[in-house]
């Protein structure tokens, strides 16, 4: 796959070609230092090495640079006669011909490296992204089945103990669907035994069992609810003939919202 | 300042304030914005005077000022406000989220803090200079191929629309040279406080953006204050992500994004559980690095 952008690789801005100065008056001074061992020998492999770390770290455009100024000081300041640019002989052609051919070549190769490398680098980056949105992705389909085999269990949990169930109460209403919606219609009622809208709004529904709890216990666990075992009075035969029965709460998280349900235990 | 026939004022806990690229119009986040909606954020794409098309040319500090005001009007009506910019308008989007960092998150597409793509000629530098003589009033870097876009049906018919009109549904068809000046220094601007914007961050890039080449994403991802930051690097688009052929996974990534940042908040009591083992393992090697680094 073609990255267009595999050839803007290298770092932008003015410190790169303070980098390349830097390395071109270093090699000047090296070369300069290694003149009375090297003599005429060599004259460009200073600036040539120069040229190529700079290629390395700060791209083409300064290293081309380097090479052109690094042809002119080792002409002018290494090639005898040295100190004169005016006159051109045969070791002035060996440098024109052999410095330049072989930094072109070893920076065009550099520069394809580093191109590549750059390339690689990006296309590294979108696979590790696509990796991470894939696994995003695969927790929010392991947290909905989570929800629907939730709500299974709710549903299947309601059906097996319509006759003892108490209330099933939303725990954020306004995100959630009414609770009254999971039992028929006709078992959703309010405390007092009307079927009406405002325990909906509450985010609560009353089911059949309701009608047998005390009406403080009623409103206490409809107030605060949590999940555990909770002990309610229950009417028993004759009028103000409370007995106390152990109930059960239940919560279940699903995809319609988080529900509580109570109910009386067997 | 005027809403687009774009936003979408509902009551709402989360609205999104939707920045344009420079010199353009709400037309291009349109698909964004739906997308948004649809998944229950509350979105409002303005346009700001001197910043979007044919509203005149202001200094970038009025721009700042202008999507401040738009901000606060949010602020005022909904629980969370996040910011979400495209190109020039992540760079404005950045720099708002600097004014006000009470800003919940902050989406960055496409940032565009130099114009250093592929297909940016290479005297680009020269026109920083054009602005200080006479042709300042008279030159416009005009918009030619492949205009943001990697898919090929979609960019004749935008060349098409740039052939007869002003602008299309993915920018101008030429910018004037005070905008593009006044860019450059709002770019300058956002380089400099970046470390000071602390606002849970998305960056999302294309890696052959020809506008903005992938080192405006990387500085921003390296000099940005936030704590909690994303990048999610594209490889099947230009610089419209947003109208390009990943835009599904841009919205989708977005509104995910917004998501688990309100989620993350201290205050919230149901921070997204992560329940999947390769997340999981995934997101303790990323904490391991982060540490090291």
């Amino acid at each position: 796959m073609e990255v267009r952008n595999s050839r803007r690789w290298a770092p932008r801005g003015r410190n790169r070609w303070i980098v390349a100065a830097a390395a071109l008056v270093s090699a000047a001074i090296v070369r300069t230092l290694l003149h009375p061992l090297l003599g005429p020998v060599m004259p460009g492999a200073s600036f040539l090495i120069a040229a190529v770390l700079v290629e390395y770290y700060c791209g083409l455009a300064p290293a081309i640079g380097v090479m052109l100024l690094g042809l002119c000081l080792a002409d002018y300041l290494f090639v005898p006669p040295y100190g004169h640019i005016d006159v051109i002989d045969a070791s002035d052609i060996r440098l024109l011909i052999s410095y330049p051919l072989i930094t072109i070549l070893v920076i065009t190769l550099v520069e394809r490296l580093r191109r590549a490398q750059y390339r690689a680098e990006l296309l590294g980056a979108v696979a590790q992204s696509r990796y991470e949105m894939l696994l995003r992705h695969d927790n929010e389909r392991l947290l909905a089945r989570r929800a629907t085999d939730e709500m299974h269990r709710m549903l299947h949990h309601i059906a097996q103990y319509q006759r003892t169930l108490i209330l099933i109460k939303a725990l954020d209403p306004a995100n959630s669907l009414p609770p009254g919606s999971f039992v028929a219609a006709g078992a959703t009622a309010m405390p007092d035994g009307s079927t009406g809208d405002a325990s909906l709004h509450a985010g609560i529904a009353y089911c059949t069992k309701h009608a047998q709890v005390h009406q403080e216990d009623l409103a206490r666990v409809s107030g605060h609810l949590t999940p555990g075992h909770h002990r309610m009075r229950f009417l028993s035969g004759g009028r103000d003939d409370w007995r106390p029965v152990e109930c059960v709460c239940e919560r279940f998280i699903t995809s319609s919202g988080e529900f509580l349900i109570l109910r009386a235990e067997d | 300042m005027s809403a687009s026939p774009l936003s979408s004022m509902e009551t709402g806990d989360h609205a999104v304030l939707l920045l344009h690229g420079l010199s353009s119009s709400p037309l291009e986040l349109r698909f964004l914005a739906r997308l948004l909606a649809d998944e229950g954020f509350v979105t409002h794409t303005p346009e700001l005077p001197g910043y979007s098309a044919g509203a005149g040319h202001q200094p970038m500090e009025q721009w700042i000022s202008a999507a401040v005001a738009e901000f606060d009007k949010l602020a005022a009506r909904h629980r969370h406000v996040s910011v979400c910019g495209l190109s020039m308008g992540a760079t404005l989007a950045a720099a708002l989220a600097h004014e006000r960092p009470a800003a919940r998150a902050l989406l960055l597409l496409s940032i565009t803090l130099s114009y250093d793509g592929w297909a940016i000629p290479w005297y680009r530098f020269l026109l920083d200079y054009v602005y200080y003589t006479p042709m300042r009033s008279r030159y416009r870097y005009r918009e030619h191929e492949p205009y943001g876009l990697r898919n090929e049906a979609l960019r004749s018919k935008i060349a098409r629309a740039m052939q007869k009109n002003d602008i299309s549904e993915v920018g101008p068809a030429s910018i004037s040279m005070p905008a593009l000046h006044e860019a450059g220094r709002l770019a300058g601007w956002v380089r400099k406080k970046l470390k000071g914007v602390r606002t849970d961050c998305l960056i999302l890039h294309a890696i052959d953006d020809e506008t903005s080449s992938p080192h405006n994403a990387r500085f921003v991802g390296t000099h940005i204050g936030a704590s909690f930051l994303r990048t999610i690097w594209l490889d099947d688009s230009y610089h419209m992500i947003t109208s390009d052929n990943e835009r599904e996974v841009v919205a989708r990534e977005c509104a995910l994004f917004l998501r688990e940042s309100v989620a993350a908040t201290v205050s919230s009591t149901t921070p997204t559980p992560v329940i999947s083992r390769a997340l999981a393992r995934r997101l303790r090697q990323l904490a391991t690095v982060a540490r090291k680094e």
